[in-house]
C-alpha cells in the first residue's frame, strides 16, 4: 500500500502497517521514553511536562531515565531529533519522487506532504512546530537548524525564477518563516488535523518571493483544484 | 519616545500618577507613570531578554533594577503579570515608533519604509529588549501568545492596505499580507533567537523587497530594494 492522501487522512490508517512511517515504533526504553516524551508534551505542552509524566507514560523506571538522559530538556531534545528527522525525510522523498516536474509543483509535493504527515500526527505536529519554540535556546537552535533543513529544496528556486538578477539573501528563510507561522497558527487553534487546507495559502507564502504573484497564484490554483 | 511613549498607552493615567496617588479601582491605573513602575517594566524586559524568561526571577529584576521586593509587589501581583503588562507596553512602543516615523510619508511604500525603518532601528538599538518581546514571548504562555498574535493581526492590515494603493497594478490572495509579516517576522526571530544584537537595519532593502513584490510586482520591488539601501 502506497502513501496516497486518501489512506493517510484516514485517522484509522494512520499508524497503520504500510501508512505513515512511524519513528517510535516502541521497542527498547529509550524508544520507549522518546515516544513518550512527544505524547506528554503535546498535551500537557513543554514547561508543564515533568519527568514523572514522561516515565509514567513509558512504563520504565526513573532509574532507567535517568541511566539515559541528564534532564528533561535532554530528552525531548533527542525526541525532537527523531521527529524532525521523520519529517524530512518524508519531505524530501516526495520532492524528490517528483523530481521530472517543474520546480513550483515539486515544492508543492513537498509541502504538500508535509502537511499530509503533520496533520495525521497531531503529537508531531504539536511538539515540532509549537511546544519547541517554549524549550529553551538549545530547543529553539535545533529547531531553526532543522528549518535550514528545507533550505535546498526552496534555493533551486533561484535558478528557476525570472523575478529579479539578485533575490535577497534571506529569500529562503522568509519563504520557510512564512509557511511555518501559518502552521504554528493552525496546530495551536487546534485546527492542526485540518492543515491539508492551508495547503494552497503555503503554496503562495512559498513561492511567492521566488516567483512573483501572479506565476505563485498560478501553482496556488493548481493545487487547490488538485486537492 | 521611550519612557513618555509607554506612559502613554496606559489609558485614563493623566493626572494620575505624578502624583503617585492610589485608586481603589481600577487597579491598573494605580501608580500607573511612576518612575519605579516603569523602571520594573523596563527592568524585566531585559533581563527576560538577556538570560530568558524561564530564567528570570522576580530578584533577576529586583536587581537590575536596584529595587527593594516590596516597590515589585506594590506594582506587580507576579512575574507573570508583570512581563504581560510590559510585552504590552513593548509592543505598543514599537508601533508607536513606527506611525510616528510613518506620518510625514505620503505613498503606502514610503509609510512602510520609514515604519519598519524605525523598528529594525529599535532593535539595533535594545536587542534584548526586541529579543523579550520576539522571541521569549513563546515561553511566557497563552496570554502573552495571543497578544502577538494581535500585534501580527495589526501588522498585517498595514501590509494589506497595500491593496487600496496598488489599484490595478496587482491582486494577490488574501493569505499574500499574512505570508509577508510571517516571513519577516521569522527572519528578525531567527536573528534575535540566535543572539545577534545588530544588523537589523541592513535587513530593510530586503523587506521593501518581499512586502513590495506581491502588491506591485518585481520592478516596483527592485526599486523600492534598492532605494532602501541609502
Amino acid at each position: 500500500m502506497g502513501v496516497d492522501s486518501s489512506s493517510t487522512s484516514n485517522p484509522e490508517h494512520a499508524g497503520g502497517p504500510g501508512s505513515l512511517p512511524r519513528p517510535y515504533f516502541v521497542r527498547s526504553p529509550r524508544e520507549r521514553l522518546l515516544e513518550a516524551m512527544v505524547r506528554v508534551a503535546a498535551a500537557k505542552g513543554y514547561e508543564a511536562t515533568t519527568v514523572d509524566d514522561v516515565v509514567e507514560v513509558a512504563g520504565v523506571s526513573h532509574d532507567d531515565f535517568d541511566g539515559m538522559f541528564a534532564s528533561k530538556e535532554e530528552c525531548f531534545l533527542e525526541a525532537y531529533d527523531a521527529v524532525i528527522d521523520v519529517l524530512v525525510a518524508h519531505v524530501t522523498s516526495a520532492f524528490e519522487s517528483a523530481a521530472g516536474e517543474p520546480w513550483p509543483e515539486r515544492i508543492a509535493a513537498g509541502l504538500g506532504a508535509l502537511v499530509e504527515l503533520l496533520a495525521a500526527e497531531a503529537d508531531i505536529a504539536r511538539m515540532a512546530m509549537v511546544e519547541v519554540t517554549a524549550a529553551g535556546d538549545d530547543a529553539r537552535a535545533r529547531y531553526r537548524a532543522a528549518l535550514a533543513r528545507f533550505t535546498p529544496f526552496l534555493e533551486e528556486g533561484r535558478d528557476y525564477s525570472r523575478q529579479s538578477d539578485e533575490l535577497p539573501p534571506d529569500t529562503a528563510r522568509f519563504a520557510i518563516g512564512g509557511a511555518t507561522s501559518m502552521i504554528f497558527d493552525e496546530i495551536r487553534a487546534g485546527r492542526g488535523p485540518e492543515l491539508q487546507r492551508i495547503l494552497p495559502d503555503l503554496v503562495f507564502a512559498v513561492l511567492m518571493p521566488y516567483l512573483g504573484p501572479e506565476e505563485a497564484e498560478d501553482e496556488m490554483r493548481r493545487v487547490t483544484h488538485q486537492g | 519616545m521611550g519612557k513618555q511613549a509607554a506612559t502613554k498607552v496606559q489609558a485614563g493615567a493623566e493626572g494620575t500618577g505624578a502624583t503617585g496617588k492610589v485608586y481603589p479601582s481600577p487597579p491598573a491605573v494605580r501608580l500607573v507613570g511612576s518612575a519605579k513602575r516603569q523602571r520594573i517594566l523596563d527592568g524585566v524586559l531585559e533581563a527576560v531578554g538577556s538570560v530568558g524568561y524561564d530564567a528570570t526571577s522576580v530578584r533577576t529584576v529586583l536587581d537590575r533594577t536596584g529595587l527593594y521586593r516590596q516597590a515589585f509587589y506594590d506594582n506587580f501581583a507576579d512575574k507573570d503579570s508583570c512581563y504581560l503588562e510590559a510585552l504590552s507596553a513593548g509592543v505598543a512602543q514599537l508601533e508607536a515608533a513606527a506611525v510616528s516615523a510613518a506620518a510625514s510619508a505620503e505613498t503606502w511604500q514610503g509609510k512602510l519604509r520609514a515604519g519598519l525603518g524605525a523598528v529594525l532601528g529599535t532593535l539595533d538599538a535594545s536587542p534584548d529588549v526586541g529579543r523579550a518581546l520576539v522571541v521569549e514571548v513563546h515561553a511566557a504562555g497563552a496570554e502573552a501568545l495571543e497578544k502577538r498574535a494581535e500585534a501580527m493581526k495589526r501588522a498585517t492590515d498595514f501590509i494589506d492596505s497595500a491593496r487600496e494603493a496598488a489599484g490595478e497594478a496587482e491582486s494577490p490572495p488574501p493569505i499574500a499580507a499574512e505570508g509577508i509579516v510571517a516571513g519577516i517576522h521569522a527572519i528578525v526571530h531567527a536573528r534575535l533567537a540566535a543572539g545577534e544584537n545588530d544588523g537589523f537595519r541592513e535587513l530593510l532593502p530586503e523587506f521593501m523587497y518581499f512586502a513590495v513584490l506581491p502588491y506591485f510586482g518585481a520592478e516596483m520591488a527592485d526599486a523600492e530594494m534598492r532605494a532602501a539601501r541609502v
